[in-house]
């Protein structure tokens, strides 16, 4: 009675489950952009602009040399921001903090980086450690409140965005964190961090390739191997399946929620590293906002998983970047806006779409095993009977 | 799948028990009785009419009323609100409501107040006011799933009483159990279910509870093994002074736990006896480390634990079934083998150092799901598609596999097939032979009985009474259960006597006594 | 499983692969035929600080002076607007896309693009960036800069405010607190205090940097300027883009005939808050239209301004606006105050007094 089916047989059915699970997998996101992008053509067909030459701008745009490295940069700094939110996402620990964390990270390393100044092999790495933990001890705010004082992290997290605004408001003045400036100067910038603390770049025929992208490729690495080869990341998982489960498991939730809160905020504190060390090499009034946000949305539409936010963040880098071509009177002048109309209809659709997947999925393996235990058995009965 | 063939005739005014063992297609059958499933096939006539439900409100408005399992009710309304609440449209919500309720009240001798919180009702009174709430909405035909579960057995014979009055009222009684001597002593007729298909009727008058089980299983029952006792003086778990309190949201100090003093030997097993909410779940997390003591020790083979965190205790030597397998037993949308690893994960052979081994837990996965029986196409499913008594299995192989010292099994049985509940009880008593102790804790008097070596009763956050399982019968050990008796029980000889006869039926042949959760239905659960 | 994974990391593998082909691939900007001002008309890009045309305020008024230049000059113009929360890049890649599109003369309006401008007119120094607001000791030199003396003409706005105020109180609503803004509110108050050193003056910042929201939500700026009367100010100058709409549409609405003071363009002639004019002080008009118009021209005549062009009072870069009349009674006063300025005996302080 034992598992009489050869194991041959067992083999066939987990790859059919393997197989149908990338189609599931694949299901919900192609769903949602081929939802998104019907929705935005009727749009702009409705405002009298001809959607396909709009798609057209952005192909041929994402075609160009100089179009792929835009996107390949961007999607670096969104990959970061997404693989940030999913870790925490992952133990159903939702730090919308992301977007205070690497601003204020951004900041401190920005400083540190223009006051010393040593050989690029110490001074880089120490750049890394700056903005992680500035970034993770951040957010271990949260952490603490949460596990001390009870309080969601959704809520304190929100909070600590609005005071890292304030921090920086604080800091970023004349004296403190940014040099004494001439009057006639509105912007206002920390010094440029010093020369060893560039971070390298590839010249390539569309522009400087951000060699952080190796960065990133690492944190998905990374990413993955603790989470499905480690001890923690089989305990962090479980917590975020069932905490339930896990607390009669034996796994310590306060301790978890204090360490991936920190490391969520870890890698929060590198978003802002790319265009730190690679573009603007100082901490500015104008340093991008919002990529906090973005990560939520890269990392949810990537299901969290570190393939998956790869894709996603190149998909939301390639809106963004050729997104930027549509507006140019050579191209039609076709309004920015449809940008974000597909970002926020693709998430909306495909957060709807993976919870009909899941449901589905489940349901169907359920009747899936049902079925083979029933051959199962009849197959058994037949032999009984022969017998 | 889930159903096919099913055949079943009830006539009116009479209790009609439908019998099964879990996952074999009573819960599908009702929910299509009730309009909450639609069947791909087949029809359903009422007094020779046929009719179609699409929702629970169409078989409302044919007469047909549900009694669940897990009651409805809000517990901060009265219970006439409660009653009224959804059915505005009948009596109004004033005067006119209030005397209905009062008239079917008495009408059905439910003796039911209409003024009382129902916070403040037991269960039995909780359950009479669902059966009133049918009844209001004009229900004729009443089904009622599982009712018995969670009453103890003075409750049960009050029950029973109240279907009889229903009855002779003219009200037609759909009861589905799987306890054999309650179907017996209640049901006019009696229908079999097995594998989602009716297997035969049985009049409750002739037949025997063992001609009954053998039905439901469909094989010849195992014969009663004799037991000799294992139970060695080496103290294995000692449990001194336990003391938990919470403070609720009106800053009311409530004791859950009061001064628990108990010591488990190498090859003993102690049942728990108590009904529900009396601390059992709370003295199993205490003794797990899930929560914090306010007082007292626990000592486990020498080894004081009272300070050491969950994992630490497990790596002692604690094993654990827990009672609600969804909620703390398994990762449901995990894969089995992944779920192999939950609660060992610091253990060989799933992880070495703090790398994990996956290699290694499948194969492991592989023989724990051959050494127990788990039926399952492979080990990449996720354990939410595996039935309640193949994820049962699954836990209790996963638990075995790291020679716990304690076993902590809390409702091993509840939601497990009859075939499984055997298996089950066998790794037990196996694992005992071999020196293990067991905290045994149960619902079903029948399991604790047969079971247990020493019977303790909680009632109230305390231990209140014990009792020699060899000595007691259930009925007495009900009584002790409800608090009105306290010390040492033990029951008149000869009624011990005549409750073994029934025992030797009934602890082998009764399928999961207990309240069982929705565990034939594997979708169930989050 | 792990299948699906490793079929992942194909494609994953695949797409990267694509970055490797950009290196050789052809750029977007190859093929467009970026020759010029091919029909001798000069070529004049100007990008927009958030908001753009149509914001009432400070981009409306560069675009007015781009318009002057097209008309007056026959300059063919194009425009690009940024978008909130953009990044560095993005504004890099405006600029450049001006400049592929054959405008050589480029117009960054904020202070916003400095870093963005200094970069791409190192890499372009045939084109010639004029950036208005900023300045950058290290500015390549193809970047003019063309700023302003706003505490000048604030100081101005806070004489009229102070003559015009009956409850003696008047408030000042920054949009973002910026070092730009800063200089509005210390010119305002030190305007305030020339008249009556006791007057009470509230200041209510929208937000601060690195938000940037605060120059264009009209909902803050009612907010902050209802709050204002309601303790009892009843001039108030906004400093605050379009923010600015909103704290005017407060102040109107209020009935005991507060006056509120608009910046950058004369707001009363506004079309958008041509219902309000009855509630519009005067404006604290800074000419940005003339200096976008006579850096267009000075380059149309082949002699560009270079460095740091200040405009100030005595340049007429900043002045107050006099449509509806209301400050003709205390023109006198205003006069006087505008010639301490010009002459150098009164210095209006750039920052405001802790």
């Amino acid at each position: 009675m034992t598992s009489p089916n050869p194991p041959a047989a067992k083999r066939s059915l987990a790859q059919r489950i393997s197989g149908e699970r990338i189609v599931l997998a694949l299901a919900a996101p192609v769903l949602a952009v081929v939802l998104s992008v019907t929705i935005c053509s009727i749009l702009l067909a409705t405002s009298g602009k001809n959607p396909f030459d709009a798609w057209n701008v952005m192909i041929t745009y994402a075609t160009k040399s100089d179009g792929q490295v835009a996107i390949l940069n961007r999607s670096t700094t969104y990959y970061l921001a997404a693989a940030a939110a999913a870790f925490g996402f992952r133990m159903n620990l939702f730090n919308i903090g992301v977007e205070g964390q690497y601003k204020v990270a951004a900041l401190f390393t920005a400083y540190v980086g223009a006051q010393i100044n040593l050989p690029s092999i110490i001074q880089i790495p120490l750049l890394l450690i700056t903005a992680m933990l500035v970034g993770g001890l951040y957010a271990s705010i949260a952490g603490a409140l949460k596990v001390y004082r009870g309080v969601s992290e959704v809520i304190s997290t929100i909070m600590l965005n609005a005071i890292s605004i304030a921090i920086i408001g604080l800091l970023l003045v004349p004296g403190i964190f940014a040099p004494k400036q001439g009057t006639t100067s509105n912007s206002i910038q920390t010094d440029p961090v010093s020369q060893s603390s560039h971070f390298f770049s590839f010249n390539t025929a569309g522009g400087n390739l951000w060699g952080f992208i190796f960065i990133a490729l690492l944190v998905g690495v990374a990413f993955q191997f603790v989470l499905t080869r480690t001890r923690f990341g089989f305990d962090l998982r479980a917590t975020g399946r069932s905490e339930s489960a896990a607390t009669a498991s034996g796994v310590n939730v306060k301790r978890m929620v204090m360490i991936s809160m920190a490391v969520s905020g870890a890698l929060a504190g590198l978003i802002g590293l790319p265009e730190l060390l690679q573009n603007s090499y100082n901490f500015g009034q104008g340093f991008q906002q919002n990529l906090g946000f973005l990560g939520i949305s890269v990392a949810l539409l990537g299901r969290n998983s570190p393939i998956g936010m790869a894709f996603a963040a190149l998909l939301f880098a390639f809106l963004d970047s050729t997104g930027s071509q549509l507006p140019l009177p050579k191209n039609g002048g076709f309004p920015f806006e449809i940008v974000a109309v597909m970002q926020g209809t693709i998430v909306i659709c495909v957060v709807v779409a993976y919870e009909l997947v899941r449901r589905y999925g489940l349901k169907r393996q359920q009747q899936k095993v049902g079925a083979q235990l029933a051959a199962q058995l009849a197959a058994t009965e037949k032999k009984e009977a022969a017998a | 799948m889930a159903n096919h063939d099913i055949n079943l005739t009830v006539r009116s005014g009479t209790v009609h028990a439908l019998m099964g063992e879990n996952g074999a297609g009573k819960s599908t059958l009702m929910k299509i009785l009730y309009g909450m499933q639609k069947p791909d096939e087949g029809t359903i006539a009422i007094n020779g009419e046929l009719c179609e439900f699409h929702t629970p409100g169409d078989a409302i408005a044919r007469g047909i009323g549900m009694v669940h399992q897990h009651f409805m009710l809000a517990d901060n309304l009265t219970v006439w609100e409660n009653v009224v609440l959804g059915g505005e449209h009948l009596y109004g919500i004033g005067g006119k409501a209030k005397a209905k309720i009062k008239e079917i009240s008495d009408q059905y001798g439910l003796g039911v107040r209409p003024d009382a919180l129902v916070e403040d009702l037991g269960v039995a009174d909780r359950q009479r006011v669902e059966i009133l709430k049918v009844l209001y909405r004009g229900a004729k035909i009443l089904i009622l799933d599982e009712p018995t579960a969670v009453l103890v057995p003075q409750e049960v014979d009050a029950l029973f009483d109240n279907l009889r009055e229903l009855k002779s009222e003219g009200v037609t009684v759909i009861f589905i159990s799987h306890k054999l001597h309650e179907v017996l002593a209640v049901a006019d007729a009696i229908s079999v279910i097995r594998r989602g298909t009716t297997v035969g009727d049985a009049d409750p008058k002739t037949v025997t509870a063992r001609q009954l089980a053998e039905m439901m299983v469909g094989a010849e029952l195992p014969s009663p093994e004799s037991r000799e006792s294992t139970v060695t003086t080496t103290e294995m778990l000692d449990v001194q002074g336990l003391r938990i309190a919470k403070t609720d949201a009106e800053g009311i100090e409530r004791v859950v736990l009061d001064d628990i003093s108990l010591r488990i030997h190498k090859g003993e097993i102690l049942g728990i006896a108590g009904v529900e909410g009396n601390g059992q779940a709370e003295l199993v997390e205490a003794i797990m480390g899930m929560l914090p003591l306010d007082a007292g020790t626990v000592t486990l083979d020498g080894k004081d634990l009272s300070g050491s965190l969950t994992r630490a205790r497990r790596e002692a030597g604690i094993g654990y079934i827990p009672e609600d397998r969804h909620r703390h037993g398994l990762l449901l949308e995990a894969p089995l083998w992944e779920n192999r690893i939950l609660g060992h994960v610091t253990e060989k052979p799933n992880s070495s150092g703090p790398l994990l081994d996956p290699t290694a837990a499948r194969l492991d996965t592989r023989r724990i799901v051959e050494e127990y029986d788990v039926r399952t196409p492979g080990i990449e499913v996720t354990a939410a598609s595996l039935s309640g008594g193949n994820q049962q299995k699954l836990i209790i192989g996963r638990e075995m596999s790291h020679q716990p010292k304690l076993l902590i099994a809390a409702h091993p049985t509840r939601g497990v097939d009859v075939g499984a509940q055997a298996q089950i009880w066998e790794h037990i008593r196996v694992a005992q032979r071999n020196g293990l102790a067991v905290l045994l804790i149960s619902a079903d008097l029948d399991e604790l009985i047969g079971l247990s070596d020493t019977i303790r009763v909680i009632y109230r956050g305390r231990l209140v009474a014990d009792a020699d399982p060899a000595t007691v019968t259930a009925e007495d050990l009900g009584t002790a259960m409800t608090g009105a008796a306290r010390g040492h029980i033990e029951s008149e000889p000869e009624a011990v006597e005549h409750f073994h006869e029934i025992l030797v039926e009934g602890t082998e042949a009764e399928s999961d006594a207990g309240p069982t959760d929705t565990a034939d239905d594997p979708q169930a659960g989050e | 499983m792990r299948r699906s994974m490793k079929l992942a990391a194909v494609v994953l593998s695949g797409s990267l692969g694509m970055a490797s082909l950009a290196a050789c691939g052809a750029k977007s900007t190859d093929n467009t035929s970026s020759a010029g001002a091919s029909d001798g008309s000069l070529k004049v890009g100007m990008a927009y600080d958030i908001g753009g045309r149509g914001d009432q305020s400070f981009n409306d008024s560069a675009a007015r002076g781009l318009d002057k230049a097209k008309s007056d000059l026959g300059v063919s113009v194009t425009e690009a607007e940024a978008k909130a929360g953009e990044a560095e890049a993005d504004k890099e890649t405006r600029l450049k896309n001006l400049i592929d599109g054959g405008y050589k003369t480029v117009i960054a309006v904020g202070f916003v693009y400095q870093q963005a401008v200094d970069k791409v007119a190192k890499d372009n120094p045939d084109v010639k960036f004029a950036i208005i607001d900023s300045h950058d000791d290290a500015q390549p030199t193809n970047v003019t800069s063309l700023v302003f003396a706003e505490q000048e003409g604030s100081y101005l706005a806070g004489v009229a405010a102070a003559l015009k105020s009956h409850n003696k109180h008047v408030g000042f609503i920054g949009g973002v607190q910026t070092e730009l803004i800063k200089k509005f509110e210390a010119g305002y108050r030190a305007g305030v205090k020339s008249i009556d050193p006791q007057m009470p003056v509230e200041v209510t910042y929208l937000t601060t940097p690195p938000d940037f929201s605060g120059f264009a939500s009209p909902d803050k700026g009612k907010e902050a300027a209802q709050g204002q009367l309601d303790k009892g100010a009843d001039v108030i100058y906004s400093a605050a883009g379009s923010s600015g709409n909103g704290s005017i549409e407060a102040v109107a609405n209020n009935k005991q005939g507060a006056l509120a003071i608009g910046v950058d363009s004369d707001q009363a002639t506004q079309p958008a808050l041509a219902k309000y004019k009855a509630s519009i002080l005067t404006s604290m008009v800074k000419n940005v239209d003339n200096a976008v118009f006579s850096y267009i021209d000075s380059v149309k005549k082949g002699a560009p301004f270079t460095g740091t062009k200040l405009f100030d009072l005595k340049a007429e870069g900043v002045a107050l606006a006099t449509t509806g009349g209301k400050i003709d009674d205390i023109k006198t006063q205003l006069d006087q105050a505008a010639n301490a300025i010009k002459t150098g005996a009164t210095t209006v302080p750039t920052a405001p007094a802790q």
